[in-house]
């Protein structure tokens, strides 16, 4: 066993020890082949993938870009960054990106609030827990096109659920697939629909995660309900926060199903005065209705572009409000500590280092005037150093 | 412990490798056995009733195999289509081409085979003339040999149109629009009758009489040079001026295009003419049953058309010229299109024929469920009668855009009370900004 803990290739400094003019076997080469290099070959299959799926479409379709190019009859004139100063320029793709946040804007909002105060829920002690919480999975199951199908038919103007539902109660119907707002409202509805509980199983698991003695301990200093879902499971669910934030935007932004089969017969994708046509639907109609293909690709560059903006935008404002927590955390718990040596100096001559943690177990407390600590029995055990580092 | 980690590494590596060395074998091209049988691959949509043709094929042919792959609508069709003639590869031996992709399909024309070097032209005139001029491009070439088509006929509801006084029967109907000679002003005239009488709208919505109006027009959105010829094309503004002044009298019902709201508007009485090619005459029954409503709803057929012959829809069998095997499958192409198999296509599909003598086969001209539906109409007869007379209109690279995103909106905004001037600015406002300047 030894031997193969010191294999003798390894050795750490060629040069140093005495190189002899045997030359090595063939195994022995294969060996340090095999350390040196089988790592790379064990990931080499995603970037292999990566770089054939990812990074050659997204470098073709740039060069695809910069020429006048028909999907039919192929490349034409080479004009540069000429697609993108015309699609810059185009009315129709300005209305696309208006259409795009706008209804990724209904959808993300309500779709994240909804998620956290339906994970909350989740997260209590129910009665048949599991049930529950597949449940909410449902909606994520059934296939997309299915949900338009029957979102299509009942938010149809003239025969339509709801707006049947809206003239029984004496309301003027809406006109879900003509008017811009209405119709942006009716697809982030089916956004909602599917992807709420989905959200909502992640979030879930991130709460699942938050130490359960964190909330008993501040049950016990007399947090209730509210207080500790804001005070402590918001903040504790963060990193996950950040993730499905940024997953929602990057789904928001190539919003594409939803409106394409919103109304499918309609004869300009995205509606007859493109009221909902998003920034792919726009995409898939400039490159296969309009054989426009330079153009298409332009703006797949252009959407890939704000992506990654957004996504940096969302990383950037997510790390500063983290931040911004982490200082008043230091703060607090600076006071905190500062108040308990303070008062450790008055009960007894003795100067503390003694309880360290109890200043942080404080942390968690609100940040009240509160009394003079009561000698906590479990405090030791909430102390342990690990605690502050999941809170950050 | 050493060995198998080595084994294992260089597993990887070949597995790498073999992920990147796709290969790709190809078979040779002699002549099909029944041992050794040709592959064709077959790509259509839609219904278009040939499968069952497809074993008789085999059946005939030993030597030939055929896999054929059926995609759910022509829209999805297109843009399959589309996606492989882009990458040159992947199309199959024969494509099924639906008439409204012809703008692009001429584009790209000598990438099809040209099937006179399979003798086309020798048997062309089994064909409706109009279809095969469709299916040839600007060098004369044939591309596609001719399945169904589309010859329109008007439908009318007969329970309606006695409660306004007007006749019902289907050959007073003809008459009263003016038979062979019926104009959209009759057609108007008519249906400002019909709505003083009953204060009910005249037809489903305007999209589908322009889409009629501009189709039997010798000349359509472009010259027959070529030329786009829309912004001061007095035949088409007229027309125009017509479909507003219809709609601003209360004749059109504002349906959602191809909804009708499951159908409820086909037995509620919304309407009480419709544009029917002859593959709408299932979808109208389609969406009355869809509805609970069935041939008592009154739904009929009269052999008349307003404006004279009109076409719409109808698909050509073409084979793309990266078939391995372009003499076979252009046999298969011109197998499937004869006489006896189009009518045996229809009694399944309800695909009116383009060719001739399938027309007074009498499984087309016979009675069937969906003659029944409509009053015992001889459905085969009307639509060979209204396959006469119509024009093979040029169609130029962007007719497509123009029919679907300049009029579409137009049209339909002409529905909602925008007046028919207005309507006609925005779609040369749209033209310029999605076809001219583009």
């Amino acid at each position: 066993m030894t031997a193969t803990i010191t294999p003798p290739v390894t050795s750490p400094k060629p040069d140093a020890s005495p190189r002899p003019a045997e030359k090595r076997s063939f195994r022995q080469r294969l060996n340090t082949w095999d350390v040196k290099y089988s790592p790379y070959a064990y990931v080499a299959p995603f970037f292999i993938l990566f770089g054939l799926v990812g990074l050659f479409p997204l470098g073709y379709t740039f060069v695809v870009s910069l020429n006048d190019w028909n999907l039919l009859t192929g490349p034409g004139e080479w004009v540069g960054l000429g697609n993108f100063q015309a699609e810059l320029a185009d009315p129709f793709f300005w209305n696309s990106l208006f259409n795009t946040v706008s209804i990724f804007f209904l959808s993300a909002v309500p779709q994240l609030v909804a998620a956290v105060f339906i994970a909350a829920i989740l997260d209590r002690n129910l009665r048949a827990k599991t049930f529950w919480r597949m449940s909410v999975l449902i909606p994520y199951v059934v296939t997309p096109v299915a949900v338009t199908l029957i979102f299509s038919s009942a938010f149809s103007e003239k025969y339509g659920l709801i707006n049947n539902i809206l003239e029984a109660i004496n309301l003027d119907p809406v006109m879900w697939k003509t008017d811009v707002f209405p119709s942006h409202i009716a697809i982030a509805t089916m956004v909602n629909w599917r992807w709420t509980g989905y959200n909502a199983l992640i979030l879930l698991a991130a709460m699942q995660a938050v130490p359960r003695d964190i909330h008993e301990s501040a049950a016990l200093d007399g947090a209730g309900q509210f207080r500790r879902f804001f005070s402590i499971t918001l903040p504790s669910i963060r990193p996950t926060m950040i993730f499905v934030i940024i997953t929602a935007t990057i789904g928001g932004l190539q919003i594409f199903t939803e409106p394409k089969l919103f109304n499918p017969t309609v004869s300009t994708p995205g509606g007859n005065d493109r009221q909902y046509q998003t920034t792919v639907l726009y995409l898939w109609d400039l490159a296969f209705n309009r054989q426009s293909f330079g153009k298409a690709s332009a703006v797949a560059w252009l959407l890939f572009l704000l992506i990654v903006l957004f996504g940096v935008l969302n990383f950037l404002i997510s790390r500063r409000i983290a931040s911004t927590e982490a200082r008043v955390m230091k703060k607090r718990s600076a006071r905190a500590l500062a108040r308990s040596r303070a008062e450790a100096e008055l009960t007894s001559g003795f100067v503390p280092g003694v309880a360290p943690g109890v200043g942080d177990a404080r942390d968690e407390v609100p940040d009240v005037a509160s009394p003079p600590p009561p000698p906590h029995p479990t405090a030791p055990d909430i102390t342990d150093p690990t605690r502050t580092e999941e809170n950050r | 412990m050493k060995f198998s980690r080595r084994t294992t590494a260089a597993a990887v590596t070949v597995a790498a490798i073999a992920l990147v060395a796709t290969g790709c074998s190809s078979s040779g091209s002699a002549a099909g056995t029944a041992d050794d049988p040709i592959t064709l691959t077959v790509t259509t949509f839609g219904t278009m009733g040939l499968d069952d043709l497809y074993t008789q094929y085999e059946d005939e042919n030993p030597g030939i195999k055929i896999e054929a792959t059926n995609i759910d609508t022509g829209g999805n069709a297109k843009t399959d289509w589309q996606t492989k003639q882009a990458a040159g590869a992947g199309l199959p031996d024969v494509q099924a081409v639906e008439e409204g992709w012809l703008s692009a399909v001429m584009q790209v024309s000598d990438q099809f085979t040209d099937l006179d070097e399979y003798g086309a032209k020798d048997i062309s005139d089994q064909w409706v003339d109009w279809k095969v001029k469709q299916a040839t491009d600007a060098d004369g070439r044939i591309i596609g040999y001719g399945t169904d088509i589309g010859p329109e006929g008007l439908c009318y509801n007969r329970e309606l149109f006695a409660a306004a006084g007007l006749p019902t029967d289907r050959e007073e109907v003809a008459a009263l629009f003016g038979g062979d000679d019926a104009t959209w002003a009759d057609y108007f005239a008519v249906g400002e009758q019909y709505h003083a009488a009953t204060g009910k709208p005249w037809y489903d919505q305007s999209g589908f009489i322009w889409n009629a109006m501009v189709n039997q027009q010798p000349e359509g959105y472009y010259t027959s040079d070529g030329e786009l010829n829309i912004e001061d094309n007095s035949d088409l503004k007229a027309l125009w001026g017509e479909l507003a002044g219809g709609a601003a009298a209360g004749l059109s019902s504002g349906q959602t295009q191809w909804d009708w709201g499951k159908g409820k508007a086909f037995t509620d009485g919304s309407f009480a003419t419709f544009v029917c090619p002859g593959w709408m005459l299932g979808v109208v029954k389609g969406q009355v049953e869809a509805a609970g409503g069935d041939a008592s709803t009154g739904w009929d057929f009269a052999n008349v058309f307003p404006g004279g012959p009109a076409n719409w829809g109808g698909t050509f069998l073409t084979v793309p010229t990266t078939s391995k095997h372009p003499k076979e499958a252009a046999a298969l192409a011109q197998w499937l299109t004869e006489a006896k198999q189009q009518a045996a296509a229809f009694t399944v599909a309800g695909t009116f024929p383009s060719n001739i003598e399938a027309q007074s086969d009498p499984a087309v001209t016979g009675t069937n469920e969906l003659a029944t539906f409509f009053n015992d109409a001889p459905l085969g007869t009307i639509l060979a009668e209204r396959s006469k007379g119509v024009v093979a209109q040029y169609k130029g690279a962007d007719d497509s855009v123009i029919q679907e995103q300049v009029f579409g909106p137009s049209a339909l905004s002409l529905d909602s009370g925008t007046d028919g001037q207005e309507a006609w600015e925005n779609a040369i406002g749209l033209l310029n900004q999605l076809v001219v300047n583009k």
